[in-house]
């Protein structure tokens, strides 16, 4: 589900992240576990899964997701010497609502079922698809229209923090995206339903976008490492 | 690189229609053979030879079926041997279960399974053979098969589509009309191909694969009330359960051996019943077809066709054939065994003969005259079928030894040899005409096949290379973008999902699907645009989304989710008030936007033009009030009906004719005069289209129509801005998308089922299949063909090159691609599903799922090929009529 990132301002923001490959790959892993660790307590500890209970599993994985994005990407922050980390924190929690909107109607543009049945569901993947998304940008970007512009409509990438944010967000939108293709096929399993396939779908994108930024993270510095020799 | 001149591109353009018109026609007439079925029913007249026809017969529909009854048995001149018939079905039991196969005795476990039925073979109380089922074997087909004595070909549902009951001659329907109280208990197929037949029925349904029990119990538990009821003349029992279980754990599940017993004790119940109460009952064990090792069929194998015909009565113990003696008959065989051993005429379209060891217990004048009738029957079949017959000499051999036989049997000097000899030139005509007649039905004739298949190929490449060839010479910029890329993609996408037959159930997800997708990245796309100024460009892209979404909730469609709940069940639930509503809402949206669009035109001529589209959407809601969802088909409505035909009609061609010769008055410019014609000519068609959709389509349908035309003209006001990043073939391959997806969403499916039929009448006062036939194409191509349509109005909001003064080129440059682009999507589709319907020609949906689709796709080439026309023809037609006016004004001018 391709959705739009839309900005309110044109401030261009004066200082580009500096971020090593190793901070990159840290922070990638934190937000993997916080993702690994929720489903573990979600089949462990409150014996529910995906497939039997798919809005009280992902209110449950969204919850862990959220505050582990936040708190690692607002260190990451473009503007530092403007705004405080508490601010990029609240710019987060601001981001997460609005990225939720925004996912929900992707999705629901593209078929996913309206009805009060579906609603807790549709709400749940949709905050989770934002903490995905739109809440990593809004944590570094804020406000700023042209960063968003440069890394979700041109995806001209500049620093490896555009990498961090780009690929696993567009991973996880066309993951969900090919998630969506086993729903209309007769096989009568229950994982067919929405927003199960749809979830697995964003997950897989979402850790092949965080591998893919890793490594062009890896292959820049070393590139510009030679540049420098 | 030397760019086509307009001439060799449109010589090029007609010739790949020619082409794929010829391939698809060379196509659909190899796989789905016409076979020239006689219509009407067998009666009197079928016990004599074609020459004499006595008139006394004629009206025999008229007697009371007792006296018909007597009338056929005296025609007949053979003594019903039973009265009674009790046909069992075991739905998909290889014959292989119970009478072996190729001279070996059945494997031990099916053996000992069924201890009553072999017992029975083994006492020569019963006869089994292999009867042979033509593809596909599937329950439907077979039934026909076996009632009429025929092998259909798949298009005769479409000739009596809306209907699934079986209009040809059948046994059925012969032992009906001589006043036989029928019985049915099982497969709920036999209610929808015999309805109102049956006296008492108790349908079940096989939509539950995976229920092997209690399918049977639900005919099992009528069955000792029925042997005790005794009041029919005909019990038929379809048990569902042996095929289930193949279906679930193919022919060595452990279900098998349990079922086969079960089997085995109806038949003993039912056979101990008749050998105690009523000796004159003939019980008939068949299936309808085989299964593979895995229990699956539909297709051509040994195991698939291999069926059991299996007679178990009280009149075999003379008969001469050894219990493992394996005899082979054709599925066929059944319908005019029966026929004659029941005394009833022979199914009209019968292709198989007598089994004759059934008739063993005749006199041999009676098993003679039992042979004459079948050759007589299949003569007259083979006559109406093809005009070389190599089968007649053979028919007047037997004819004459028979006559000979008889004069000498009269005289009592006919010997045995001269009896042999006649019934052997009897089965020698009825071997070879049963073989000629099926062979004209099943056999495929591949070579025609991939003749239709390698022509329609090259037109697509003649087609796409065409289209590669313009975009080259239009644009400089060859940079594919990601909107663009996506064009392409929809189509491999679909390409690759027909395949899939549930895919091609559940299509309009597909549609929608991709469709929304591509308008989602186009929306993205806007984006880009620094300023944010451009507002229009996102809100029209955003209108499409919602609108496609609200569509795509109005119908369920598909097969397998539509009990689901849907905006239009919803409707049609409530009470008619919101219905009637929502027409009035879509007639004045489609008013308003017909005047918003008109009102652009600076010409004093548009205000008449509006006050007309006024009328005709008064009388529109006018209809739609007084007369829509009457039934009954009064004057007044069918006298409004055809006035709004007319109304249209005529505003569309004065609009489309008269335009050049309106607008030319006034403008000087040559393009904006060509503009501003094809502009009214685009509105005429679309607004046209429109009111009378509103007309002929459901009343709920109304609103999908308005809002496919929001989508249709948002897209062309998108396209028509200056500074648009969208190319004009990505555009009009977005609307024919929408077109398709819009087909679903008027609650089109891939089955026939969903065809309208009861709208296809309106305004029709004399039947006509015909018009019928017209108006059902309107109703159901509504949506790809308003899309086609959209092209003249899309063309005309185009910047043209003011330089090019040559009209040729000017054609060329306007007509390119809203020609093309819909002629290139279509046959790439058209091209891979035929491959994929050669490829699946074996495939247990091959009938069912693949082969209506099938139809479908032909129809919409057919819409394409005739939308394509009409815009080519139209801007034609305008640009030249514009070109001369400006070419005699100009002689004027200088004289």
């Amino acid at each position: 589900m391709k959705d739009k990132k839309k900005g309110h301002n044109t401030k261009v923001s004066t200082s580009g992240g500096v971020l090593s490959p190793s901070k990159l790959l840290l922070s990638h892993l934190i937000c993997g576990i916080g993702l690994a660790s929720s489903f573990w307590l979600a089949i462990n500890v409150y014996s529910i899964n995906l497939i039997d209970n798919p809005a009280e599993t992902l209110r449950l994985v969204w919850l862990i997701e959220v505050p582990v994005v936040i708190l690692i990407y607002s260190l990451f922050r473009k503007d530092k010497n403007q705004s405080s980390y508490l601010k990029a924190v609240a710019r987060g929690l601001l981001g997460l609502p609005i990225g939720a909107i925004i996912n929900a109607l992707g999705a629901i543009a593209l078929g996913a079922p309206i009805g009060t049945h579906y609603f807790q569901r549709t709400l749940n993947w949709s905050l989770l698809m934002s903490a995905f998304t739109f809440v990593p940008a809004a944590c570094v970007y804020g406000s700023s229209w042209v960063d968003w512009q440069h890394t979700f409509v041109h995806t001209k990438l500049i620093g490896i923090i555009d990498y961090m944010i780009c690929l696993p967000a567009h991973g996880a939108v066309i993951g969900a995206w090919f998630g969506a293709w086993p729903m209309p096929l007769d096989w009568e399993r229950t994982w067919q339903e929405w927003p199960i396939c749809v979830t697995y779908g964003a997950i897989l994108g979402y850790l092949v976008g965080m591998l893919g930024s890793i490594c062009f993270a890896v292959f820049r510095v070393s590139h510009q490492h030679r540049k420098g020799d | 690189m030397a760019s086509l001149t307009c001439t060799n591109f449109t010589l090029l353009t007609a010739a790949a229609i020619l082409l794929q018109i010829a391939g698809l026609s060379l196509f659909v007439f190899g796989f789905f053979p016409i076979k020239p079925a006689l219509s009407g029913v067998s009666g009197p007249e079928s016990f004599h030879p074609s020459s004499c026809d006595s008139i006394e017969v004629q009206n025999f529909t008229a007697l009371h079926p007792d006296q018909l009854k007597s009338l056929y048995q005296e025609l007949s001149e053979i003594p019903p041997s039973y009265d009674r018939l009790i046909l069992m079905v075991i739905d998909g039991l290889p014959a292989e279960f119970v009478i072996g196969r190729d001279d070996q005795p059945p494997s031990k476990i099916y053996k000992d399974a069924m201890p009553y039925t072999q017992s029975l073979l083994a006492n020569k109380m019963a006869l089994g053979y292999h009867a042979k089922a033509a593809p596909p074997t599937v329950t439907l087909p077979r039934l026909k098969a076996m009632t009429t004595g025929s092998i259909g070909g798949f298009l005769d549902v479409l000739f009596n589509f809306n209907t699934q009951a079986l209009l040809e001659d059948n046994i059925i329907g012969q032992f009906f009309r001589i006043g036989w109280k029928m019985v049915m208990l099982g497969d709920e197929t036999w209610l929808k191909l015999f309805p109102g037949l049956f006296t008492r029925h108790d349908g079940v349904s096989s939509f539950f694969v995976k229920d092997t029990v209690q399918v049977d119990n639900n005919v099992s538990r009528h069955l000792s009330y029925e042997l005790y009821k005794n009041d029919w003349n005909l019990l038929i029992l379809h048990y569902l359960g042996l095929d289930h279980v193949g279906h679930l754990g193919g022919r060595t599940s452990t279900l098998m051996g349990p079922k086969l017993k079960e089997m085995d004790e109806v038949i003993k119940l039912i056979h101990s019943s008749i050998i105690q109460n009523h000796k004159q009952t003939l019980l008939v064990v068949v299936s309808d077809h085989g299964m593979q090792e895995n229990g699956n069929h539909g297709g051509s194998s040994y195991e698939e066709t291999d069926s059991l015909a299996l007679f178990i009565g009280p009149k075999h113990s003379h008969v001469s054939v050894s219990p493992t003696d394996v005899v082979t008959i054709n599925q066929v065989d059944i319908a005019p065994t029966l026929s004659l051993l029941f005394g009833v005429p022979i199914p009209k379209n019968n292709a198989g003969y007598l089994i004759t060891d059934l008739f063993h217990p005749l006199q041999d004048h009676e098993l003679l005259r039992a042979m004459e009738l079948n050759s007589l029957q299949l003569l007259k079949l083979l006559e109406a079928q093809t005009t070389h017959s190599t089968c007649k000499s053979l028919y007047l051999d037997a004819i004459s030894l028979h006559k000979s036989w008889k004069m000498k049997n009269d005289l009592r000097s006919a010997t045995n040899d001269e009896f042999t000899n006649t019934v052997f030139a009897y089965n020698e005509f009825l071997k070879t005409a049963s073989q000629q007649l099926s062979h004209t039905a099943t056999d495929k004739p591949m070579g025609l096949l991939a003749i239709g298949v390698t022509t329609m190929l090259l037109s697509c490449i003649i087609f796409l290379f065409l289209l590669f060839k313009l975009i080259q010479e239009t644009y400089q910029n060859l940079k594919i973008q990601l909107s663009e890329a996506f064009i392409a993609i929809i189509i491999i996408i679909l390409v690759l999902s027909m395949g899939s037959s549930s895919l091609v159930e559940e299509e309009q997800y597909l549609w929608h699907f991709m469709t929304s997708s591509f308008f989602l990245i186009s929306l993205h796309k806007t984006f880009k645009s620094k300023s944010m100024n451009k507002i229009k460009t996102p809100i029209l892209i955003s209108i499409i989304i919602i609108s496609g979404r609200v569509l795509r909730g109005w119908h369920q469609g598909g097969v397998n989710w539509t009990h689901l709940p849907d905006i239009s069940k919803s409707l049609e639930n409530s009470s008619s008030f919101y219905i009637k509503l929502l027409q009035i809402l879509s007639v004045f949206v489609i008013l308003i936007l017909c005047f918003c669009t008109l009102s652009s035109l600076k010409s004093y001529v548009v205000i008449s033009i509006m006050g007309s589209y006024f009328c005709v959407g008064l009388l529109v809601l006018n209809y739609v009030m007084k007369y829509q969802g009457d039934g009954d088909n009064d004057n007044d409505g069918i006298l409004a009906a055809q006035m709004i035909y007319g109304l249209i009609v005529g505003l569309t061609s004065v609009m489309v004719v008269g335009s050049p010769w309106i607008i030319s008055f006034y403008l000087k410019d040559l393009v904006l005069k060509i503009k501003d014609c094809l502009y009214l000519s685009g509105i005429a068609y679309v607004f046209g289209w429109c009111f009378l959709q509103l007309l002929l389509q459901k009343p709920v349908n109304s609103m999908p129509i308005s809002l496919l035309l929001v989508q249709i003209l948002a897209t062309i006001f998108c396209g028509s801005d200056r500074g648009s990043d969208f190319k004009q073939w990505v555009e009009i391959g977005a609307i024919y998308y929408l077109g398709m997806a819009g087909h679903f969403s008027l609650g089109n499916t891939n089955t026939l089922a969903t065809i309208d039929v009861a709208g296809a009448f309106i305004g029709i006062s004399t039947h006509s299949t015909v018009l019928s036939g017209l108006i059902m194409f309107v109703i159901t191509y509504a949506s790809p063909m308003l899309s086609l349509l959209s092209m003249v109005m899309l063309i005309s909001m185009k910047d043209i090159n003011p330089n090019l003064k040559n009209m040729g080129q000017l054609l060329k440059t306007i007509l390119g691609f809203p020609c093309l682009v819909p002629l290139g999507l279509n046959s790439v589709l058209l091209v891979a599903y035929t491959i994929i319907l050669l490829l699946m020609r074996n495939h247990l949906f091959i009938w069912t799922v693949f082969s209506p689709k099938y139809i479908y796709v032909v129809v919409t080439t057919v819409c394409v090929l005739v939308g394509v026309l009409i815009v080519a023809s139209t801007v034609t037609y305008i640009v030249s009529v514009v070109f001369l006016l400006r070419h005699r004004f100009y002689k004027h001018s200088t004289s």
